[in-house]
Parts: C-alpha cells; structure tokens; sequence
C-alpha cells in the first residue's frame, strides 16, 4: 500500500513541475495576506445580499479562537460590513426565507445553541435549539444543593459517579463545567449557579440549506441542522419551527443535504464514530451506508457519489449505496474541502486543501488542477463573488484572504494518472565495480581458504579470551557506568556544566530493571584535592524507583590556576561495602582562565 | 668530558647556537642565561635566548584554528544569515546532492558533516546549535572547545611556559619601550615573536608591529603579516585581511596565501577561500598545501567526490602525505571498496605510522574486504597500542566485527568495555541498547538508548531504535516522537520513513 502512495505523488510531483506559472488557469484578483480572517471552510458564504447581482463574501470569523468573533461581509476587496458575534461561530449559510422582492437572502450564523438570522445585514431573529430533558438524579442533586442540603463537595462525587455510570453526555453543561474545575474555584461556581433553574442545552455542530417546495436558485430554503445531541432538525424558514426531527447513532460533524423537503430529499451526514449515515424523508432513524477505515475531515456530494477526505490522507468516493468506487492517496493531510460547482460549463469537481500548501482539484478521481500556496488553506468557496462568474475564495491558516479568478479559457483536462512502474525504478543505483584488487584478493581467498580460516578462528578464540579477561576485571573494578549485577542494576551518567573556575558536576542515576527498587546507596567523588573543591562529597541517595531518572548535583571548583584538568571520578556504594557498585569517570574540562586581550 | 678538565672549552655562544640548531632549545636557553648573567647588554645571546624560548611553544599559526564556543555562537561575521546551498561551512548539509554520503552509510559529526578521515583543529567536534548544547557537550581535557579562541589552546601554551619558569619571566613586556625597540628591526623580529608566541599578549605584540612597519615605511611584508596574525587572534578579520592583501602585494608567498584563506574561512567564504587558493597555485603549482586547503574546504562542504580528487592530486605532489592518504582511504572504505581502502592504510603503515588508530582502521579494512586471517592480529596490536583515548573506539569496532560473525555474547562485552573506558560513547551505548533489544530486555534498552541520545543528540541511530523499541510496546506517542527526531537528524532515513507511515496510519485508524 505505500507503495502505491509514493507512486501517484510522484507522477503527481511531474505533472506540477509542467505547469508552469504562466500557464496557470488562475488568475490572482486579489491577494491580501495580513487579512487576518480565522474562519473554517463551513463559515464561509459568497451571496448577493442587495439583490444587485453584485455577490458578497460572507466570513464568520473566529476571531482569536476565544473573543472578538465577528461575521464579517466584504464588497469586492474592502470590507463592507462587520458585527460582533457573541460565541464561537460553527457554521453560515444564506438562504432565502421568503418570497418577497427584492430578492434579499438571510444569513444563518450557528453558534452555541443558537442560530442568529441576520437579514439586510441587521440582526432579524434568534432561533434557540428546544431544550432537553434534565437526568432526574442530576436534577435532584441540583435541588438539594440549592437548598444546601448536600455539600458541594458531595455533590461534586455523585456528579462523578453519574458521570462515570456512562451518562456523561446527558449531564448539563453545567454539571459538566463544575467537575473540570479546579478544587479552589469549585465552591463559587456552584454558589453562583445553583439559584438558577437547571437546563439542558445542546449545542450546533454543522448547518446546511433544503429547498422547500421548488428547485429554482432563489427559491425559499430549510435549515438543516445536526446537533451534539445526535439529532438533525429541518427548520421552518418563515416561521422557525421544527418541521423534522431525525435522531443519528452519533454525532453529527458534516452534512450535506440535497433534494426538495416537501417532496424527496436525502442528507448525508459524517458522524464522529467514522460512519457516514444517510435520512430520507419519513425516515426517523439514520441508516449506517458507510464505515470509513478512518475519521473523515470532508464531505461532498457531486451527483450520485459521496466524496468524503479521511484522516489517513485518502480522497474516498462511494455510490449512495454506500459502494466504494475508487481512493486517491495523497502526499498530505487534508485540511479542508469544497465542492467546485462551475454552473456555466456543467463541471463539477472537489477542491481539497493539503497540509503542505496544495489545493488539489479532482474531477471523480482524475487530478485536474494544483494551486500551490504559500500557506495551508482553511477555508476555501468556490462561486460568484462581485460580478465574475467563478471565483475562488482562499483563506489560508496564517489568515491571509487570497481571491482567484478562473481563465476563461480555461479547460480541466483529466487524465488517468495510475501510473505504470514508479520512475524511482528505472533510476540506477550506484554501485560501486568490484575493482581488480578485490578479485585477487578473493582468489587468494579461494586458494587459501582453510588456512585462512583456521587462523581466523584461533586468533577468534584469543580475541574472545582477552576481552573476557577485560570485561571481568572491569566488572571486579565496577568501573562500568552501568551495573550488571541483579540485584543493583543501576545505570550512572555524570555532566559537567560550566566554564570555569566553578563548574557544575551533574550525576544521573537511573534504576534499569523493571521491579526492583534500589535502596541504602550512596555517591561518592576521587578528585585531587590540590586541584578541586566539591561542596559535596558524599550523597545519600534515597530509594530509587525502577525506570526513573534521578540527577544529583554538586558543585566543583577548580583551585589551580595552571590551567591543568585532572579526571574526577564517581562511585554509586552501597552503604556499609567499600567496593563501588558502579564507576564512572569524568574528564574535566580546563577551567578557564581570565582572558587577557 | 673535556669541560671538565677546563682546558678546553668551547665558545659559550657557538655552544648555545649549536644546541639552537639541534633543537636542544632548554640547554641553548640555559647557556644564554649564563651569558646574560655576566653581560647583560650581550645582543646576541639575549637574541638566541628569546628565539630559543619562542621555539619551545611555537606552533605553526596556519594550521591552528580551533573556534571557541564564543565566536561560534556570538559570529557576528557572517555575511548571510541564510547563505544559499553550498557556500557556507555552517549549514554543510545544504549541498548534499553531488556525491555527498548519507549519514546512513559514513556517520556524522555534530554538525552535520562526515567523519573525516584525518583529525584536525575543528572536524573533532561541530558546531552546536544552542548555547547549553555547546558547554555541555564533552568539554573535556582531550577535546575540550575553549571559551573563545582567544584563551584555549594559547593560554594553555602559555601557562605550560609558565610553569616552565618558576622564577619569573625572562622578559618584562610592560616595562618595554616598544618604540624604542621597533627601531631596531634586528632585535624586534625576535621581540614579536617572543610576546606573540612564547607571552601570548597580542595587544602589545600588535603595537610593536604596528610601530616597526611604520618604521620600515610600510615597505617589509613580514611586518604586515605579523600584523595580520594579531588581528586575527583579536577578531578583527577585516583588517587582517587588509594587511594580508598588502603584504601580498610586497611579496608572493605560499604562508602569505594560507592565512588570508584562514580568514576567509573564518568569515565563512569557502568559496572566495578556494579562488585564493586557486590563485595561489598558478603562482605555486604543485604546492601540497594549498591542494590541501582546498581539499579541506570540499570536504566540509560534503562534497567527497572533488575533495578526493585533490587529495589524490596532493598525493601526485607528495606521496607521503599523511593526510590525503589517510582521506582517500576513508573514502574508499565508506564508498564500499574497502580492498582499496586496505592499500592505502597499508601505505601508511609502510611510511612509519604506528598507532591504535591505523591498526583499527587495517582491521576494519580486513574484514569487510574477507582477508580474515589478518583481522584479529590488527585489533589485537590496536589494543596493545591503545591509549586511554582511543581504547573504547577499539572496543567498539572490535565490537562491530563480532556482530558481523554474530557472536552477540563477544559484542555485547566489547561494547560494555567500550563503555567502561569511555562512560560517554553514545554510539557504544546505542549498540548495546540494540543487543538488549534483541534479548528482550525492553527497560534495560530504553534506559540505554536514552542515554546516547542525550549524549549525542546529532545522531539519528537512537531516537530510530527508541522509536521503534516504543513501536513493539505499542507506546505510540513516544515512538512518533523518537521517529520524529531520528528524522530530524537524517531527513531521508528510509526504514524511519516507513515508521511513521505505519504510526500515522496506526493513529488515523478508528
């Protein structure tokens, strides 16, 4: 399988190597890389709010991730509107909510519980998401907090224990909140909130559009929403009522919704479990059609196949059915991706952002064009903005605004790109000949095996003899830095830090066996002391636990000025044994002396 | 002997010149200090016994470059912060491309450049990248960086002379009129060299210079060298060059041409270095140690395949050159002709070269090479001749070959004695965390493989087998660490490539 990776990036490295700048089908119509946007593929809109065919660029920003959240409304390059949004904004989307002219669509910003439809850029109307049953022992905890009959500290172990029966999804945010702070803040927080009446909220996590009744562009549209309570509503868009409700096996992260709600539709939905899940009209219940092999980062639908970008950077396309049609691997992680829909031409393609810069455009599973950025891109839209016809929107991760025009003469040739053998096969290696010396010498080899042999194995047998001779005297001098002993499997390294005349001698000590702990042990230093002062020159190590390092430190000072270093070396004892368990010796560096310019 | 007997005795002065020209510089000092004892306005023996003592610790000023942790850190002197590819010395990775060997094959020093061949001021130990990286890496009595440059290896010749001369100095450099003795150029060569070399105070080194040139009107290209050298050891290349330049202009000479290339290399210009050296070959053709600079200079910018070419041109020139010797062989060793390699050791053995290390290197050599009746006789006379330094690198690559005939239990007491005569052998300690890999020791070998990689943080063999030590456990997260690092030392690690596929697709699974 990996294989197959590195061939089809590679064949996908040759091919952008031949498109050269100028023969880019992009043009840049607008480059702003200090924009400053934070904002996410699903947040992103491009409408014609006036009813001017003059299409503007919709952007809920993030803001710094934790305030100053803002949607954001941009008229060709300047910014033409902005208002604060209160939370995290989740998800935008403009639809029409009426059959009035002008024209005018309603933006739809998810955040938090709510949904906040703006209308002529003025804020029109706040949706909330209908409350939840509270967990009757929740709430009866609650209660009886609130009439101080239970501590906060006991009420904080029966939230646990209600946590921890598997319930922890059905607790309140509330509830939820209090068992992540810390000890000191706990007793406020409960104090503060325990008046109030306890409700169970869940939050937005993806938005998308429904027609009603009619097909036609403008026509009026539903909000689909799934939630964190593993639900999907379709919305009311004049009256803002549920008119559906679908419940999910998880939770919902990407939708895509197409087809009438009045008379057929079809919503599939990625949901955090790995599993895309498909609702029909009538359907209370989801039905699993895809398990992916992993986590899915983006979902789109072109015609009768579901495209979904996985985590294991694969590119996956299924029938509705839920029948795998074909993988592209990719060099790298997908970060966001949208549907190309260029309405003039019939073409229909997926646009995905890669970790290393790329946007890749597939049409089905052919490459048919990269742009490469010099940032990643998280947020990309492909459609109408102002007056031109096919625009593409970029906002890369460093938060620059790059708008891209398409070449009207622009063709997308696909190609099959399954390449034959990797090009990395036909490379040569380079081997080096065999030179002349080397065939004497194997045929003296040849000539003169056995003797030759017969040497090696007796000069073998010495070797063996001398270094067994080496390694026991070693072992009976313990001058190894680690023990072999089974009973002390210690392990020492010593550092010394510093210029001069002052240094800082630093002992790791580390036990290396699994279960035994090492106790009664003591280091110890044999320096010249004509040459160095230790400020300590015993330590009492405490019992040491298997698998940690423990570092002991003393100070050394160098009392000559000759500019001379000597070794210092440390024993590990054990106490009440005078041979060392364990030796290590340190060279010092030279201490250095004043410099004299 | 004749002198005692008083009836004959030779000349004083003769005496203590001969013993000057015989290197007998203590008896030649000794016999001047005799002399200036009964006169002390005699010239001439206060002359011979200022050169006698500079002689003591002179060393050639060339080839001595050794960088302190100082001007490494704190260079102010570098002309691009981000040179581009192949024309800077400190990012000698950057040229990887044309014949350079990969780390996996020939190991690497710290900074990123192959083990060279030949050890000289600077391949010992790179350039490191933090301040705490450059004072905690072995600074020690064998391979110590100095501070800055300007203490290190001169103030430790200086206090070697010092310890040398328990009664106070000869001569008494700041009750000196230096004006005065500038004057007289006889006595002022000698002067300089004596507070240059023997003092180690190049500040008033460099003021006598500077009064004797002007002096001699400018007119004497050794002052102007010598004025060079005292910039240089003060940091101030840009001048050095100037005088260099200068005296260039008075007088064509090959050292002339090495210590302007020194300061280009100082400035981190390999390339304008070479064109030097290049020039000075027209003028010089032939001459070992230009062709041998340039070699350098190639091989610090990892390109084996011109470095090797000069070498073999030095060897045309010179073919007792130790150091092109030395460098070919390693070449041909890491490019997988260790036959080749084998002659030329052998070469050197033939020249006189009788140490640990080249017995090492022949052992090496037969081995790979399968002349393996003559293996083990070399590393044996390598353990004989071994000193405190070099022991544990024999140990260690007799440790090599016993993996090679798979006696683990043979390899494994090689590496542990490696250890015990050398406690940070980072690539000994890496090895036997293998080897307790291998026995199923998973505690002992992680302790092991952790403790080379704080040793020798450049080396990208640990953090691979900590990696995939982690990846057998089923530790992911530190195993995607270790990968991470090991890659980071040698981006092209293919089996460390293959980890990290497998861990992110192990990670991205449901």
């Amino acid at each position: 399988m990996s294989s197959r990776v590195d061939a089809s990036s590679d064949g996908e490295n040759q091919r952008d190597e031949e498109e050269s700048p100028e023969k880019s089908i992009w043009l840049n119509a607008h480059l702003d890389p200090m924009a400053c946007l934070y904002t996410f593929s699903t947040s992103i809109s491009l409408a014609d709010l006036n009813a001017d065919s003059d299409y503007k660029l919709l952007v809920a920003d993030l803001g710094t991730g934790t305030f100053d959240m803002k949607l954001k409304v941009f008229k060709g390059t300047s910014l033409y509107m902005e208002s604060a949004i209160i939370d995290l904004p989740i998800a935008l989307v403009s639809f029409y909510m009426d059959t009035n002219d002008p024209r005018t669509p309603a933006i739809a910003v998810a955040s938090g519980p709510f949904i906040y439809v703006y209308k002529n850029l003025r804020p029109y109307f706040k949706f909330t998401l209908p409350p939840l049953s509270v967990n009757a022992v929740e709430q009866d905890l609650w209660n009886q907090a609130k009439e101080d009959k239970i501590d906060v500290h006991v009420l904080i172990e029966m939230l646990e224990s209600l946590k921890n029966e598997g319930s922890e999804g059905m607790l309140s945010v509330r509830s939820l909140k209090l068992l992540s702070l810390q000890p000191e803040e706990v007793e406020s927080f409960a104090n503060v909130h325990k008046h109030t009446t306890l409700k169970r909220q869940t939050v937005i996590t993806c938005m998308g559009t429904m027609k009603k009744s009619v097909a036609d562009d403008d026509a009026v549209s539903c909000l689909v929403i799934g939630t964190e309570s593993k639900d999907v509503y379709v919305l009311d868009p004049e009256a803002f009522t549920v008119l559906a409700k679908m419940s999910l096996p998880s939770v919902p992260v990407f939708i895509s919704v197409n087809g009438l709600f009045d008379v057929e539709f079809r919503i599939v939905v990625a949901c955090r479990d790995g599993k895309v899940y498909t609702l029909k009209r009538g359907s209370k219940m989801a039905k699993a059609c895809i398990e992916l092999a992993a986590q899915a980062v983006g979902l789109e639908r072109t015609g009768k196949s579901i495209i979904v970008g996985c985590m294991d950077n694969t590119l996956q396309c299924y029938s509705t059915k839920g029948k795998k049609l074909w993988t592209v691997y990719l060099p790298s992680n997908i970060l966001t991706m949208s549907l190309m829909d260029h309405k003039a031409r019939g073409f229909k393609a997926v646009m995905v952002a890669l970790s290393n810069g790329e946007v890749r455009i597939y049409k089905e599973k052919y490459l048919v064009n990269t742009i490469k950025m010099s940032d990643a891109v998280t947020a990309l839209k492909f459609g109408r903005f102002g007056r031109e016809d096919s625009a593409l929107i970029l906002i890369t991760k460093g938060g620059g605004l790059f708008v891209k025009i398409l070449k009207r003469t622009a063709t997308f040739e696909g190609k099959d790109l399954t390449p034959g053998p990797p090009p990395a096969q036909s490379i040569k290696l380079n081997v080096p000949k065999k030179t002349k010396l080397f065939v004497d010498q194997t045929l003296r080899e040849r000539d003169s095996a056995s003797g030759m042999h017969r040497t090696f194995q007796h000069d073998l047998y010495l070797l063996r003899l001398m270094s067994a001779r080496s390694y026991v005297s070693a072992l009976q001098k313990s001058l190894n830095p680690i023990s072999s002993s089974a009973t002390e499997p210690l392990k020492l390294s010593a550092q010394v830090q510093g210029i001069g005349p002052a240094f800082k001698l630093t002992v790791n000590l580390q036990n290396i066996s699994s279960s035994v702990p090492s106790s009664k042990l003591l280091i110890t230093f044999q320096f010249d002391d004509s040459l160095y002062a230790l400020s300590k020159p015993c330590i009492f190590v405490p019992l040491l636990v298997p698998g940690l390092m423990y570092a002991y430190e003393t100070l050394v000072e160098c009392i000559s000025d000759k500019g001379i270093s000597d070794v210092i070396k440390v024993f590990v004892l054990h106490q009440g044994n005078s041979i060392p368990v364990i030796t290590a010796v340190i060279n010092m560096p030279v201490s250095e002396a004043l410099v004299i310019v | 002997m004749a002198a005692g007997t008083g009836t004959m005795q030779m000349d004083p002065l003769f005496l203590a010149m001969s013993f000057y020209r015989r290197r007998k510089l203590e008896e030649c000092a000794e016999v001047c200090t005799q002399l200036l004892k009964k006169n002390p306005y005699d010239q001439a023996s206060w002359c011979l016994k200022t050169r006698a003592l500079t002689e003591q610790v002179y060393v050639d000023e060339v080839d001595v470059d050794e960088e302190g942790i100082a001007e490494m850190l704190m260079d102010d002197n570098a002309v691009a912060q981000l040179p581009r590819p192949g024309t800077s010395l400190k990012k000698p990775g950057t040229s990887i491309g044309h014949g350079a060997p990969t780390p996996g094959v020939r190991p690497m020093s710290q900074a990123g450049r192959p083990v060279s061949g030949f050890v000289r001021p600077g391949t010992q130990s790179g350039r490191p990248g933090t301040m705490e990286q450059a004072i905690r890496t072995p600074r020690t009595a064998q391979t110590a960086r100095p501070v800055t440059s300007a203490s290190g290896r001169h103030v430790r010749l200086g206090t070697a002379s010092m310890l040398s001369q328990p009664d106070g100095p000869f001569i008494n450099i700041a009750k000196l009129n230096l004006s005065k003795y500038a004057q007289r150029q006889n006595l002022a060569k000698v002067l300089f060299e004596y507070i240059f070399h023997h003092e180690n105070d190049v500040r008033n080194a460099l003021e006598l210079a500077a009064k004797a040139t002007e002096e001699c009107q400018f007119k004497d290209w050794w002052w102007k060298v010598q004025l060079a050298k005292s910039y240089y050891r003060l940091g101030m290349y840009r001048d050095a060059e100037k005088q260099l330049k200068s005296a260039l202009r008075d007088q064509d000479m090959v050292d002339i041409y090495l210590y302007l290339c020194k300061v280009y290399r100082r400035l981190d210009q390999p390339l304008t270095a070479v064109d030097i050296y290049k020039k000075a070959l027209e003028k010089f053709p032939g001459e070992t140690t230009l062709l041998t600079g340039i070699a350098r200079i190639h091989e610090e910018l990892n390109d084996m395949t011109k470095a090797v070419q000069l070498y073999k041109e030095v060897l045309h020139f010179d073919n007792t050159h130790v150091e092109a010797i030395a460098c070919i062989a390693t070449h041909h060793f890491y490019t997988d002709q260790p036959e080749i390699a084998l002659r030329f050791y052998r070469r050197l053995l033939q020249m006189g070269v009788y140490n640990a290390e080249l017995f090492t290197n022949l052992g090496l050599c037969c081995f790979f090479a399968q002349q393996y009746d003559m293996t083990l006789n070399c590393f044996e006379r390598a353990l004989s001749l071994a000193s405190d330094e070099n022991m544990s690198d024999v140990w260690y690559n007799i440790g090599h070959i016993a993996v090679g005939i798979g006696d683990i239990q043979l390899a494994y007491q090689c590496f542990r004695l490696a250890l015990a005569s050398n406690n940070d052998h980072a690539e000994a300690y890496n090895n036997v965390g293998v080897l307790e890999m291998r026995k199923g020791h998973t505690e002992q070998a992680r302790a092991f493989l952790q403790a080379a990689a704080g040793l020798a943080p450049h080396m990208y063999e640990p953090h691979y087998n900590h990696g995939l030590l982690s990846l057998k456990i089923g530790d992911l997260q530190s195993s995607h660490n270790s990968i991470s690092k090991s890659l980071e030392g040698y981006p092209d690690h293919s089996d460390s490539r293959n980890v990290l596929t497998q861990l992110k697709e192990d990670f991205a699974a449901l």
